[in-house]
């Protein structure tokens, strides 16, 4: 993938991901990811876990979705890695990317971070889903112009989404997805399962609308 | 007889090469660990519950017994091969993954493939599975007295811990494999257990190698950078 203009982020190698700070230009990420850094770069924790305010960070704090962030500012190159997993640079023209707080290594300072209440959709199943997923109630969202680096276990494909050819995907090995997509979960249950001789796919993700997801190559949670 | 092996060590996101019959799911790696198989209505045999995403229509069934009929069923039962195989039939892509584990293709014309069946992810419909008898290996593996074998025409995907290297073994060059280390062969190959054990095994001054299995006739051994937990790895 050719950097866009837009991205601070360069993948350094399958665990690691670069980002460029520029003054004026600050990078979020989260605390403690920073592996090594050139230049003139400060790390200031950042209480609020993010952007918005005093509501925002309560907002946060109520959905669980607050993860420690710290701000990245300066002039310089910093390096991120956490645990071990794969990291995944995904570059954002304007939608939304949805992606569980956890996951996130770091993100552009131009997007617009927000929490989002799973059970805007798909109502009840919504809910279950979050519950299914281990992801809870809430998920946060990034929107605007610039990347964000995601994090998973084992790495990550991009499968797109069109309309009419929706995608199914493992709820355990759902990492995030962007653009105009709407997402229930489907129960392929039938009597095998409730014998307990089922395919072990008897929970999907069902995503339909245009856009993409990432899947990880693994069923483990981060 | 030509073996053909496609390489494990393809370039990240590259197209690994594939085999394409008439209706016959073809399988492709994206990225090392996550296969891709493209369906037309026909199925294919993949680990119970290493579905991570599809598109399309698919079935997912449970296949009692790994799909190998009654008497399957029960040796496997004997065996302790413990295998939990489901069955995916439908139109489009199908991804499987499972624990981020290395996938390998291996493209079998009618030979055997010996393989543990937890390190077996995916078969062509065109390939029967079933259990053999592996002796002592098997113990030293700490995998048990059997092994799972494929046979017939098509493509299988086995997986590794790391990238797997596959080593050639002809008439005059065998090869010696650290049974923790030793993911799947193929072939017509003849296994001994070699002990090299000695004195100072015992006064507990071993190498940490004191069991190696060796692989003599001609075939294809695949094996990972990697090590089981063995009996033998602690002495």
């Amino acid at each position: 993938m050719a950097p866009m203009p837009t991205t601070a982020f360069r993948e350094i190698n399958s665990k690691m991901v670069e980002a460029t700070v520029v003054p004026g230009r600050v990078v979020y990420s989260q605390r403690g990811a920073m592996l090594a850094y050139r230049g003139d770069v400060t790390f200031t924790p950042n209480i609020q876990g993010g952007q918005g305010g005093l509501a925002s960070m309560l907002g946060r704090r109520v959905a669980n979705e607050a993860t420690p962030l710290m701000t990245v500012e300066g002039s310089g190159t910093v390096m991120f890695g956490h645990g071990g997993h794969h990291v995944h640079v995904i570059a954002l023209s304007g939608d939304t990317l949805y992606v569980e707080a956890d996951r996130l290594l770091a993100f552009d300072g131009t997007l617009r971070q927000g929490t989002v209440f799973l059970g805007e959709q798909g109502g009840v199943m919504g809910l279950v889903r979050g519950q299914f997923t281990g992801q809870g109630l809430f998920t946060t969202s990034l929107q605007g112009h610039g990347s964000a680096a995601v994090m998973a276990h084992g790495g990550v494909i991009e499968v797109p989404i069109t309309p009419g050819r929706p995608v199914h995907v493992d709820p355990q090995a759902y990492v995030a997805h962007h653009g105009d997509v709407r997402n229930k979960l489907s129960a392929a249950l039938g009597w095998r399962e409730m014998v307990g001789r089922g395919s072990g796919e008897g929970f999907q993700l069902e995503l339909s609308g245009s856009g993409a997801v990432y899947v990880q190559a693994s069923e483990k949670k981060l | 007889m030509p073996i053909v092996a496609s390489s494990p060590w393809g370039p990240v996101g590259a197209p690994s090469p594939t085999a394409t019959f008439d209706l016959v799911a073809v399988f492709r790696l994206q990225g090392s660990r996550m296969l891709a198989v493209e369906m037309a209505g026909d199925s294919v045999k993949a680990k119970n519950g290493s579905m991570v995403a599809y598109d399309g229509r698919m079935a997912f069934k449970r296949l009692t017994g790994g799909g190998e009929g009654i008497r399957g069923m029960m040796t496997r039962r004997i065996a302790g091969e413990r295998m939990t195989v489901m069955e995916v039939k439908g139109e489009g892509t199908c991804w499987f993954a499972d624990r981020a584990s290395q996938i390998n293709l291996v493209e079998l014309r009618g030979e055997k493939l010996y393989v543990e069946a937890s390190n077996l992810l995916c078969t062509q419909s065109g390939l029967r599975t079933g259990t053999t008898f592996t002796g002592l290996r098997g113990a030293a593996q700490g995998n048990g007295l059997f092994t799972t074998t494929v046979e017939g025409h098509g493509q299988a995907a086995i997986m590794s811990d790391g990238p797997a290297v596959v080593l050639r073994v002809s008439r005059d060059h065998p090869l010696t494999v650290d049974p923790g280390a030793y993911v799947a062969h193929q072939g017509s190959l003849r296994q001994t257990f070699q002990s090299g054990a000695g004195f100072r095994t015992l006064m507990g001054e071993g190498g940490g190698e004191a069991v190696q299995i060796l692989f003599e006739g001609d075939g294809l051994v695949y094996v990972q950078p990697s090590e089981r937990d063995t009996i033998a790895g602690d002495v």
